[in-house]
């Protein structure tokens, strides 16, 4: 049954049981006339609202939602509508970046006897979405195709780490070994050009350990399956502040990990390093400066200057060194000047609405649903029990279409709301090269606008703000509906 | 599965602006369902009737009635499938009413919103399960808060259904609001001489514990079994010693201290009893004005009683009580007046509120119930009555109508008359409310029999002439001109607003409460008593206005649904609450962590850590649901893919 065909939009309503279907019913009660556009999902509480219901109406069709709850304060469980606040905040600022109109959503309360409000957001909301018509549909957007410009400014120098303490560090880790499980380090990978994980279980493992840009794992990746065993981690600054989360949500034991920790000076984007190598045979040399690196493949040099080959993250960076450390080596460069919006973000944000709904279009449409982002992500804790291989719940169907391969990107964003480090190992992982930490970067940035500064990793004894709330919310404005 | 889909006319409420028979026509057409019809009036016995008499017809599995809100009639149709055999929970329904007919004409819109309602809840009821209710003891004790005529009622109603009561009153004496009037209305009754004896009751009936000076501190648990902290307020008086005697009042040298049982009329000592018949009979020293408290210098109470009950050290006690059902009786206050200006903003002594008059009305008040100007101490003769003072005001945000006033001004004009005969008195009023057995015949007795002046208008102004009379200058409507009145005595009709502190206690109780701050009922009219939190009831004007023998009905009220609710020695949990996929469980305990009862633990399940719900601590709100990523743990009857089937079946159509 299709819509009244230019009359009525699609609204969905996710109305708590106890204050605002009341409320609605109250207004019915009282004759009280409104659009009939709004169509509501009775729900037990505004707390039970996963904001991913909505994200799933917007993507699926709905031109607009709106949730109300209990107000502050009175909510029938008592705290439903303070995690239903912060979480819907962070929705509403997450959905530009998507390319949709924050104006298609709203939250606001009405308890049971205000038949009034309830009339009055309803037509107001109506008429908002009516202003803004109906929603573009993601599987018909336009091509376009952008490449975010990795030529920032560092907030320090970037080097290759010729002159960390790797020696040093070597010595800490056979030490500190007999009385670990394993310690978890870099070393060369299927050619010198490349590295990976190694797992040193003996004094002589030790001796593959290596240092430098090509490190780009995030070993803390690794720890939550060793929980309930002794092991050590080698870390870089954005390493560290996964450890970190990692323990704030009790996900491995503070007693259970030996950090070790070197400065980092940034890391290399392999993505654009083996672009540019292209197809090769064989790797002859590998030589490291100050300034960056040389690889000769086949005979041929190619330069990469760290300057213009860090990963995305690393020009952000303002952690170049571990936030926690039980073995701590060399100093790290401090870092100056105010943090920058991170590449990718930056790419999103000087598009428009329509051009990121585009964008993110043209990007899907490659994805593969391989979901490697999700295996290297370290805070994807969930792993095997993942919901979008489920189907109690069903939240994914198998279709293959952008529309729902770009939800997966949004759940996995919104899963990660408040925990994500933005260490990147999701668009690192990515075989296709979507920036899809963007969207993390996004939800980032809300929260820390929005908490007063808070960023996930830095203090494994804080609170989420995701997982908390205040009663007074100083970032969080109500809706006034007689604007 | 079969479903059956149930249009209801609701007579014209709803057939009126939804072609009902589209409606249904179309709902055949919605995956799974077998038979759709529109009945004139589902709730109806033949309405009911037809729905059993289908789902045995049509081998039905599930059932989709399109009527009036859910908050209505869902009890009443799932008590309905049950009967034919169903699970309750394999009923859904459809709002068509308050949130279709009701609010729009369009037919063509309305039609096109009802059958999209109808597929939503289709949608849904294909992913319910059958689910069953546990069952639990029921602590059959119940907790009422505030001893005013109300709790004293329902109290004293349960007690003798033999229920053991703890009564909970913030003040040092039960008895509340009605315990200051001076008579009532409309029989002239002495007040005292009606709720005393009630109040003895309470104390000499052996189920009632009364905690007097006490304040609910924290209410945990759920319906049959509540835990109770009450925080019973320093005395500094050992009652368990104290007999009442009265000598340390005799003896406070603090004489000066402001009298609140009185309503500040007059003065009394640091150390008091509230009234000479309250219940319990126990002093209690005012901290603020007890030289021995303030300064150290004095202890005269302490060696005057022959007891030895005063203890100076003592300290505010928490003692907790198990119970299985709430009353919350907690009365009201009067609207803080002296926000209008026109009557002097509270600058003149000699303007009253009518709870002050009923001081000095009464025998056992600071004037031994002789009138007297609280300027002078000189007899009034012409006392004006302003009424609607906060109440009716939209300007205040007290819309409301406070309901007694305009009888209890009625009963003080004619007291007046009874004490002081040369007196004269005049009302201003709006419109004259009295509309309950015997009191229009009252009111116009005021008139008829004791002469009392009734202006209709408001008073715009109230000054002092400078020879020791009020100017009361206001309009007279009926005659369309300005009137003037000489008053020696002004008595303002203050409206009443809900008790200080209501809003906290709601919180406490986990019941909703109105802007003014009065108690939210279950429905406005079927279940003026219940609240939506189940085992917590209503009496008085906590749940809005009304006068003593509304209080006491409802008091009763409240202690018929509590005794009814204790008849079962076993209560039905709602089974509508989260359960664990201990397969999905990663035990990273963010359902633990924000699960706002407590109602999550984690457990050791062969080696593992997983989560498990505490089935009777469970509300059912659903937040863990949201914040588990891997939606391991699921609110039944709100399952992801419950509400998932009703966003789809809304926007991918």
């Amino acid at each position: 049954m299709s819509v009244l065909a230019g009359k009525e939009l699609r609204i969905v309503g996710f109305l708590c049981n106890w204050c605002s279907y009341g409320g609605a019913d109250t207004a019915g009660v009282a004759r009280a006339t409104q659009p009939t556009d709004l169509r509501i999902v009775r729900v037990p509480c505004s707390g039970r609202i996963d904001p991913l219901f909505i994200l799933r109406a917007l993507l699926h069709g709905a031109d607009g939602v709106l949730v109300s709850g209990c107000h502050p304060g009175d909510c029938h469980y008592a705290e439903g509508n303070y995690y239903a606040r912060r979480r819907l905040e962070i929705l509403k600022q997450f959905l530009p970046v998507l390319g949709i109109d924050p104006r298609r959503f709203e939250y606001t309360w009405i308890s049971a006897s205000e038949g009034q409000r309830w009339q009055l957001a309803v037509t107001k909301f109506t008429q908002q979405i009516h202003e803004l018509g109906a929603a573009p549909a993601f599987e018909n957007a336009e091509k376009l195709i952008q490449i975010a410009d990795m030529a920032l400014t560092a907030l320090r120098p970037l080097g290759t780490g010729q002159h960390a303490a790797l020696a040093d560090l070597k010595k800490a880790i056979v030490e500190k070994l007999p009385e670990l499980d394993c310690v978890i380090g870099w070393q060369q990978s299927y050619d010198a050009a490349h590295s990976a994980p190694l797992f040193m279980r003996k004094p002589e493992d030790v001796e593959k350990l290596v240092w430098g840009p090509l490190n780009v794992n995030n070993l803390a990746t690794y720890l939550p399956q060793y929980k309930g065993k002794k092991v050590g981690i080698v870390v870089k600054g954005c390493d560290s502040r996964s450890v970190t989360q990692l323990l704030q949500e009790g996900l491995i034991n503070r007693d259970d990990v030996v950090v070790f920790s070197m400065p980092c000076e940034g890391t290399l984007d392999m993505a654009r390093i083996n672009q540019a190598l292209g197809a090769y045979q064989h790797i002859d040399k590998v030589a490291y400066d100050e300034a960056g690196v040389s690889i000769t493949a086949d005979g041929k040099e190619h330069r990469f200057c760290m300057v213009e080959y860090a990963q995305g993250k690393c020009y952000s960076c303002a952690t170049p060194g571990a936030v926690l450390a039980d073995v701590r080596l060399g100093t790290p460069t401090p870092v100056t000047g105010t943090p920058a919006t991170p590449p990718e973000l930056a790419l999103l944000d000087s598009m428009s609405l329509s051009e990121r709904f585009a964008f993110w279009h043209t990007q899907m449409e490659r994805c593969i649903r391989c979901y490697a982002c999700r295996n290297a992500c370290p805070m994807c804790v969930c792993r095997d029990y993942c919901v979008a291989e489920s189907r109690d719940p069903h939240w994914l169907t198998q279709e293959d279409t952008a529309t729902e391969k770009f939800f997966f990107q949004t759940i996995h964003a919104l899963h990660l709301a408040g925990r994500c480090t933005g260490c990147g190992e999701c668009q690192r992982a990515c075989p296709v090269g979507i920036p899809i930490l963007a969207l993390r970067q996004q939800i980032a940035r809300a929260v820390a606008q929005t908490f007063e500064g808070y960023r996930p990793g830095m203090n494994a004894k804080a609170t989420p703000p995701l997982m908390g709330f205040t009663v007074e919310e100083n970032n969080i404005k109500e809706k006034d509906w007689n604007k | 599965m079969r479903i059956g889909v149930f249009i209801c006319h609701c007579g014209s409420n709803i057939g009126g602006t939804v072609d009902c028979a589209k409606v249904a026509a179309l709902a055949a057409t919605f995956p799974d369902v077998v038979y759709a019809t529109d009945p004139m009036y589902t709730c109806a016995e033949p309405g009911q009737a037809a729905i059993e008499e289908a789902i045995k017809n049509y081998q039905l599995d599930g059932v989709v009635v399109a009527s009036c809100s859910p908050r209505m009639h869902e009890p009443t149709f799932r008590r309905t499938v049950e009967r034919a055999g169903l699970n309750r929970y394999m009923f859904e329904m459809a709002n068509i009413r308050e949130h279709v007919s009701w609010i729009g004409k369009d037919i063509e819109a309305n039609t096109n919103k009802a059958a999209e309602l109808v597929k939503m809840a289709v949608a849904k009821l294909r992913n319910n399960k059958a689910l069953h209710a546990a069952s639990f003891d029921v602590n059959k004790k119940v907790l009422v808060i505030g001893g005013g005529v109300a709790g004293i009622q329902a109290a004293l109603d349960c007690a003798e259904g033999g229920i053991p009561v703890v009564l909970v009153e913030r003040e040092a004496t039960i008895g509340g609001k009605m315990a200051k009037l001076d008579k009532t209305f409309p029989t002239v009754d002495c007040s005292a001489c009606i709720l005393g004896p009630k109040m003895v009751d309470v104390a000499q009936s052996p189920n009632i514990t009364t905690y007097a000076y006490s304040e609910i501190e924290s209410i945990s648990g759920y319906v049959g079994n509540f835990t109770v902290t009450i925080r019973k307020k320093t005395t500094y008086v050992d009652w368990s010693k104290c007999t009442g005697c009265g000598a340390c009042t005799e003896k406070c040298p603090s004489k000066k201290t402001p009298d609140a049982f009185n309503e500040v009329t007059g003065l009394t000592t640091a150390i008091t009893i509230a009234f000479p018949q309250a219940i319990p009979k126990k002093a209690v020293i005012n901290a603020q004005h007890c030289k021995k408290l303030l300064t150290g210098k004095c202890g005269v109470c302490a060696k005057t009683c022959p007891t030895g009950a005063i203890n100076y050290e003592m300290k505010d006690e928490l003692v907790t009580e198990t119970v299985g059902a709430i009353v919350a009786a907690t009365g009201y206050d009067l609207v803080d007046w002296t926000q209008y200006e026109q009557y002097g903003g509270g600058r003149y002594p000699d303007v009253i509120t009518s709870l002050q008059y009923e001081r000095l009305l009464s025998a056992s008040g600071p004037t031994g119930g002789h009138i007297v100007r609280p300027s002078d101490g000189k007899e009034p003769k012409n006392v004006v009555f302003i009424q609607c003072v906060g109440s009716r005001d939209r300007s205040i945000g007290r819309p409301y109508c406070s309901g007694f006033c305009c009888m209890y001004t009625a009963k003080q004009a004619v007291l007046t008359k009874d004490h002081m005969p040369d007196s004269q008195s005049y009302v201003f009023y709006m419109d004259i409310r009295a509309n309950g057995k015997l009191y229009d015949e009252f009111q116009r007795r005021a008139v008829e029999e004791y002469g009392t002046e009734y202006i209709r208008g408001r008073v715009s102004k109230i000054y002092p002439d400078g020879k020791g009379h009020l100017i009361v200058k206001g309009a007279d409507t009926l005659l369309g001109q300005a009137v003037e009145v000489e008053a020696d005595l002004v008595v303002l009709a203050v409206g009443v607003e809900a008790a200080k502190g209501a809003a906290r206690l709601a919180e406490k109780l986990r019941i909703s409460y109105d802007s003014y701050g009065f108690f939210m009922e279950s429905h406005v009219k079927l279940k003026p008593v219940e609240t939506n939190t189940a085992g917590v009831y209503l009496a008085g004007v906590c749940q809005g206005v009304k006068d003593i023998p509304a209080s006491v009905a409802q008091g009763s009220a409240a202690a018929a649904k509590v005794l009814s609710l204790f008849s079962k020695d076993k209560l039905q949990s709602d089974p509508q609450i989260s359960q664990v996929d201990i397969k999905r469980c990663i035990a990273c305990g963010k359902c633990v962590q924000t699960c706002p009862f407590g109602a999550i633990e984690l457990f050791d399940f062969r080696g593992q850590q997983k989560a498990r719900v505490i089935e009777t601590v469970c509300q059912g709100c659903g937040l863990c649901t949201a914040t588990c990523p891997q939606g391991a743990i699921q609110l039944a009857h709100f399952t992801d893919n419950q509400i998932l089937a009703e966003v789809d079946a809304l926007c991918q159509c």
